[in-house]
């Protein structure tokens, strides 16, 4: 729960956009800041945020919250 | 011979042939004839009550969109297509532009598309294309691309803009098919429509590569054997990138333009046929004159070449040449090197921004006293915004940037922010911006 919420924080302020709107199955493309320059900016600050690097394979299946959470939490 | 008279006649020679494919909906050219028809018929019937010259939209995604775009040009009324993700400000900007400048519309040419572009100054400025314009960039375009009525092509372009627009209008009028997409940003989706579709062919911007190789490494890989073509432009793309691409491609006809929505794909390069000449922009396209005049000033000729801006404002030209505002020279086998640009404009990733637009929204935020945008280099989008601000207090960029949403589009946001005492300016007090470079 807790790293769900801090993914949402991050997507939130990394977009500029409202938290309320952000839930798991929020996914890249749903908002028009979340476009490929926004879903990069995601990644990196989760990367530097969580102190862990994603590969290219990695990368390539996070489409939502929920893919990201589960991301990180596999590297924790 | 127009665009859509090439529609209608690839409706007739490939009735069954899907043209369009959006998500699950396919539409075959029989039925997307069928389809603008009716669509300019209804216009028809609208412009004579409502004496309408042209129409302004958001563009999207999809196949009404398309269909609506051609109907248009079928029933003699201008298109003013708008990126989808342009703010609400800019929309009123640019409609106050047309709703000024009706009159100068309707000129001896038949003016077919204006696409509205970042002017140096940050105002809107509306680029006029005759049917002609239009016509003439896709017959050269598919004469070097070489794509034909076989090929499948992966639209993911933003259609408001000059690059994937004209790439829909290459398709359809060649009888090929396209497969609209949503932007770049979901990778995975991207390579599922493409393996699913069986597409052949794809266009894309430099940022858009570097996105790919960062969220994927070397996937591309396993379509070597399936794509057959790819076309790149709208900013610049280092040799390594070039390479790679290749290396990942070897069999794919992979090419790069220069151009400006004022004199679309003015020159090309084949990465495989001139591989000597990687960092050059190639060669002048068909039926297509550069010159380079004395001031090193990038000059084109031919019937791609825009009628003219909408505003009245005075395209330069220099002894019949559109004077770009880029500058380069010309080796002695005819390629082309950019060498800098005479216009202040930031290209992100192929989209341009005016350093004023960016500063005059910084400049309304309380806490800062002036500002000052440039391009910096960035390893994916090849250039970003950094402004330089003169602050009256310690600036929240977090407040700053929720401040400048629905203001200006994401990609103007300053990637980086450097406070500093005061800005470079001349005696005159203009803002002295490469010298922040």
């Amino acid at each position: 729960m807790e790293t769900l919420q801090k993914i949402i924080d991050i997507v939130a302020e990394t977009l500029g956009i409202e938290k309320s709107g952000i839930s798991g199955e929020s996914s890249v493309g749903d908002f028009p800041e979340w476009d490929s320059m926004g879903h990069l900016s995601i990644l990196n600050k989760v990367e530097e945020v969580f102190e862990i690097s994603f590969d290219p394979e990695e990368m390539m299946e996070l489409e939502d919250v929920n893919d990201i959470v589960k991301a990180v939490k596999a590297k924790q | 011979m127009t665009i859509e008279e090439c529609i209608y006649k690839n409706s007739l020679k490939f009735p069954q042939k899907p043209a369009l494919i959006c998500g699950n909906q396919t539409v075959t050219y029989s039925v997307f004839w069928q389809m603008i028809s009716s669509y300019a018929s209804d216009l028809n019937k609208l412009s004579e009550c409502r004496k309408m010259i042209y129409q302004i939209y958001r563009t999207a995604q999809n196949i009404d969109f398309a269909v609506r775009y051609f109907a248009a040009h079928l029933a003699k009324i201008i298109n003013v297509p708008v990126d989808n993700d342009i703010s609400k400000e800019r929309f009123e900007e640019i409609e106050n532009e047309l709703s000024a400048s009706a009159s100068s519309m309707c000129g001896e040419h038949s003016v077919a598309d204006i696409m509205f572009t970042t002017g140096t100054t940050g105002r809107p400025k509306g680029v006029m294309l005759t049917h002609e314009n239009l016509s003439a960039a896709a017959e050269n375009i598919n004469a070097f691309v070489s794509n034909t009525a076989d090929d499948t092509e992966l639209i993911a372009l933003p259609l408001g803009h000059s690059f994937g627009l004209g790439r829909l209008r290459c398709v359809l009028s060649k009888g090929g098919t396209a497969v609209l997409a949503n932007g770049f940003a979901n990778i995975k989706k991207l390579f599922e429509t493409i393996e699913n579709q069986h597409c052949t062919g794809f266009a894309l911007v430099p940022a858009a590569w570097n996105y790919i190789q960062r969220i994927s490494g070397d996937k591309i890989a396993k379509f070597a054997g399936q794509l057959k073509y790819i076309e790149i432009g709208s900013s610049y793309m280092s040799e390594t990138s070039k390479r790679k691409l290749m290396s990942l491609l070897p069999q794919t006809r992979i090419c790069m333009h220069y151009g400006l929505t004022e004199a679309s794909r003015s020159t090309f390069l084949s990465f495989s046929n001139d591989e000597k000449y990687l960092n050059s922009i190639g060669r002048e396209s068909q039926n297509t004159e550069i010159k380079i005049f004395e001031d090193g000033e990038i000059g084109v000729k031919g019937p791609h070449v825009f009628y003219g801006y909408l505003n009245g404002e005075k395209a330069e030209f220099r002894d019949g040449f559109f004077l770009t505002g880029d500058c380069g020279k010309k080796d002695s086998d005819g390629y082309i090197y950019l060498t800098g640009r005479k216009k202040e404009i930031i290209n992100v990733g192929g989209k341009k921004v005016s350093p004023f637009e960016v500063e005059s929204v910084l400049n309304s935020y309380p806490d800062i006293k002036e500002s000052c945008c440039v391009g910096v280099y960035d390893e994916v989008y090849g250039e970003v915004v950094k402004a330089y601000l003169v602050v009256n207090k310690t600036v929240d960029y977090k407040e700053l940037r929720k401040f400048l949403n629905g203001k200006i589009e994401t990609y103007k946001f300053p990637a980086s922010f450097e406070t500093v005492t005061n800005l470079p300016k001349t005696e005159s007090g203009k803002l002295q911006r490469l010298k922040l470079k």
